[in-house]
């Protein structure tokens, strides 16, 4: 709470001490006489003596640690002192530069992949276990990278503006991505409980964001892919699984998009519930 | 008695009675069939019954409403599309090997490896294709291994390392002297040790020797293959005759024009066919056909190899995986004892060969390569690398180089181990220099595998990050998108 202005304050200022001040604890050069730290015997402050010990008066030798590093450190902070800029980057330099401000968020440690990579990456982890489900996207990514060029289908468009088929084998991120993203739903079924009547749910289509709409598509991926069989065995299998089925999503072979169109057709069919008198105020 | 007629509507039946008659039979006697049908039910029951009239009976007397269902609440069964893999199969998927990538953007300025290639300080820092030829023959010789990045690129490519000029100009050296090199690659993990056997692997074949590569040795010692005692050997000795079959097969696919062009010194009649001298070795080797016979076939390969009086070329004997043949192995003799890796024949081969029991008429080298990922701890393998490496460093007047001693509180020293490993020079691999880095992540770049530019500040980066140029850890930061 902060103090209220009033006058007392103001007056308790103007006020006159009788008595003088406590007396203040000796600075400095007393502080300094306790010992140093290669003294190990503990031995009482000397009251009476007020100077400095031999090694502080400027007269004395100078330390036996003395190098040209230690020079130099020296002189900066002498420069510090006098309130010149000794560290100044024009004349020190930097080997390789300074960073561009702001920094860009790849640099930062967390945020280092891209953000679809990291999203789906979570999303394959098991139990916990960050480290597998990364080596399993590098084997994703290494797979989609070496496969041939998918053969698009032109009734499943992908995004507009997708480079040519040829173009995405040799960057596997925008391959990953452009396959989730094509097939991401839109929207969503939310059900109002009671409102169709006879205590049925209204179901209201709903917008999904962007971060929502990749984690259904991707999650409808991870479902087709867990129910393929693997050819082979070893660690590569459960990744090469969901990495053809990534193949498949933009080779218009998956049966992901009939996951989509059928989504979207409840959402058309009940785009009318949007208007519903119990559903106006709660969206 | 049943009433002829339906008691609820008192309609008389017209087509509620099934007609039993064949169409074929007369309408009176047909007429009068059925007529009898409701004082007596049995020729209506003996008839054979027909198909139609099963869809249109009641469903197997099953009642309406509720009924029990068991197993109503189990999961889908996934069913199995197509046949199951066969046996081996899923392992090839899994071992298998593609060392190109139509994906990968052709390098313009890759060359091919030639003969001197290798041994030439001038192809340092230098990403180096290896030829068509040679790819079958290392690919014969299983020099590749699936962990190793050769499936992003158009064409296998090697970098060539300042220890890989060393390397070769060692075996050169050794070759022209008609000496033997024996010498075992050592460094951290991933640091490019097999990298470096199967380099000295493509410079022997490039130079036509004969190279025989043991690629794994664990594949020896870990009990996976058939083992028997070799009769007449004191101490019991064991052949491996599958695998001997399978390296059989392997040396005559990877060396078959040099083994074409050499010729037997002497017969071997106690082969089941007869091989005269002077018939070229190629032939000798063909003689392995199946496991019963092939240790003996290698034997006599092996002793027209090393026949000190005719024109051999140099040889190259190298094994991965060290560690594995320098412990005792997972076999068991017929007391139940664990029989030591050096007892097994072809392994013993190997080791007399490293230790210098064995010369090679025309010289050539023994390398034998440690692995840090898959290695058992074996102290007096660990020990002598240290030893031989540090009177290395004496005999170079390293300040402050001393030779480790054994630890006498232990017991777990091996001392055939010390034996083999009394004189063998040893090649630590470590991490690359900025200016091999650059090398390889401007091949990388210019395969189109690596998004990015490459200038000395992207390099130092990934350099650093790999640990002072650990090839395999830059791979993993550069190359893979993600850590594997």
């Amino acid at each position: 709470m902060p103090p209220r202005l009033n006058l007392w304050s103001a007056c308790r200022a103007l006020s006159v001490r009788a008595r003088p001040f406590a007396p203040a604890p000796p600075s400095g050069p007393a502080a300094l006489a306790r010992g140093l730290a290669d003294n190990t015997t503990s031995r009482p402050p000397n009251p009476n003596s007020g100077a400095l010990p031999a090694s502080m008066l400027p007269a004395s030798q100078p330390p036996a640690y003395t190098s040209k590093e230690n020079e130099q450190a020296l002189d900066q902070l002498r420069m510090i002192e006098y309130g010149l800029t000794a560290l100044d980057p024009a004349v020190e330099g930097h080997k390789y530069g300074l960073p561009q401000l702001p920094i860009a968020s790849q640099k930062h440690a967390k945020h280092r992949y891209d953000s679809v990579i990291s999203q789906v990456t979570r999303l394959l982890m098991e139990d916990g276990k960050l480290a597998k489900a990364q080596r399993d996207m590098a084997i994703i990514l290494n797979y989609l990278r070496t496969s041939p060029p998918p053969r698009l289908d032109p009734s499943r468009p992908l995004l507009p503006g997708a480079p040519p088929a040829a173009h995405l084998p040799l960057d596997p991120v925008l391959y990953l991505s452009l396959a989730i993203d094509s097939v991401a739903p839109l929207v969503k079924m939310r059900g109002f409980k009671g409102l169709a009547g006879s205590g049925k749910s209204l179901d209201v289509p709903m917008p999904l964001k962007e971060r929502q709409r990749r984690r259904t598509a991707f999650g409808w991926i991870l479902d087709a892919a867990k129910k393929k069989t693997s050819k082979g065995s070893g660690r590569t299998m459960f990744p090469h699984r969901v990495a053809e089925e990534i193949v498949a999503v933009v080779e218009g072979r998956s049966t992901v998009w009939d996951k989509r169109t059928l989504v979207h057709k409840a959402g058309t069919g009940n785009r009318a519930n949007l208007t519903h008198a119990g559903v106006k105020g709660k969206i | 008695m049943s009433a002829p007629n339906c008691l609820r509507c008192l309609v008389r039946p017209t087509a509620g009675i099934p007609i039993s008659a064949p169409l074929a039979a007369p309408i009176a006697l047909a007429h009068a069939h059925a007529r009898a049908a409701p004082f007596s039910t049995t020729a209506a029951n003996a008839r054979p019954r027909k198909e139609t009239e099963k869809k249109t009976g009641s469903k197997d007397h099953s009642r309406g409403g509720k009924k029990l269902q068991l197993g109503k609440f189990k999961k889908d069964h996934i069913a199995s599309k197509g046949r199951s893999p066969l046996p081996g199969e899923r392992k090839a998927y899994r071992k298998r090997i593609t060392l190109s990538n139509d994906n990968a953007i052709p390098v313009p300025w890759l060359t091919d490896l030639g003969p001197e290639a290798l041994a030439s300080a001038e192809n340092t820092a230098r990403v180096l294709a290896l030829p068509e030829e040679v790819q079958d023959q290392l690919r014969a010789g299983e020099a590749f291994k699936p962990t190793q990045c050769w499936g992003m690129f158009r064409k296998p490519a090697v970098l060539v390392r300042k220890e890989t000029v060393d390397l070769a100009n060692r075996m050169q050296d050794a070759a022209d002297k008609k000496q033997m090199l024996r010498l075992v690659v050592t460094g951290d993990k991933v640091a490019g040790k097999s990298m470096m056997l199967l380099q000295a692997m493509a410079h022997a074949h490039l130079n036509n020797w004969i190279v025989i590569h043991l690629p794994e040795a664990q594949e020896l010692t870990t009990a996976c293959t058939e083992y028997a005692p070799i009769p007449g050997t004191d101490p019991v000795q064991y052949m491996q005759p599958v695998y001997v079959l399978k390296l059989i097969q392997a040396i005559k696919r990877a060396n078959e024009k040099v083994l074409a062009k050499t010729y037997t010194a002497q017969a071997h009649p106690e082969l089941p066919q007869n091989i005269p001298p002077n018939t070229p070795l190629l032939k000798l080797a063909n003689v392995a056909k199946e496991a019963d016979g092939a240790w003996p076939v290698f034997q006599a390969l092996w002793s027209e190899l090393t026949a000190h009086n005719a024109a051999r070329p140099p040889i190259l004997f190298s094994l991965d995986g060290l560690a594995h043949a320098m412990k005792p192995s997972d076999y068991r003799s017929p007391a139940f004892d664990l029989i030591h890796s050096h007892d097994l024949a072809l392994l013993k081969l190997f080791t007399d060969a490293l230790g210098g029991a064995v010369k090679f008429p025309a010289g050539g080298a023994v390398l034998a390569a440690t692995s840090r990922s898959n290695a058992p701890r074996v102290p007096s393998m660990e020990l002598a690398l240290a030893q031989r490496e540090a009177e290395e460093r004496v005999r170079q007047k390293v300040e402050g180089a001393e030779v480790p001693q054994k630890d006498p509180f232990f017991r777990g020293y091996d001392e055939r181990v010390e034996a083999v490993l009394r004189s063998v020079q040893v090649l630590r691999v470590g991490g690359v220099d900025k200016l091999e880095a650059r090398a390889l992540m401007e091949y990388w770049a210019a395969s189109g595998m690596l998004r990015a530019t490459v200038d000395e500040r992207a390099v130092t980066e990934k350099w650093t990050l790999a640990g002072s140029g650990v090839l395999g850890e830059m791979e993993r930061a550069t190359l893979l998108t993600m850590r594997v």
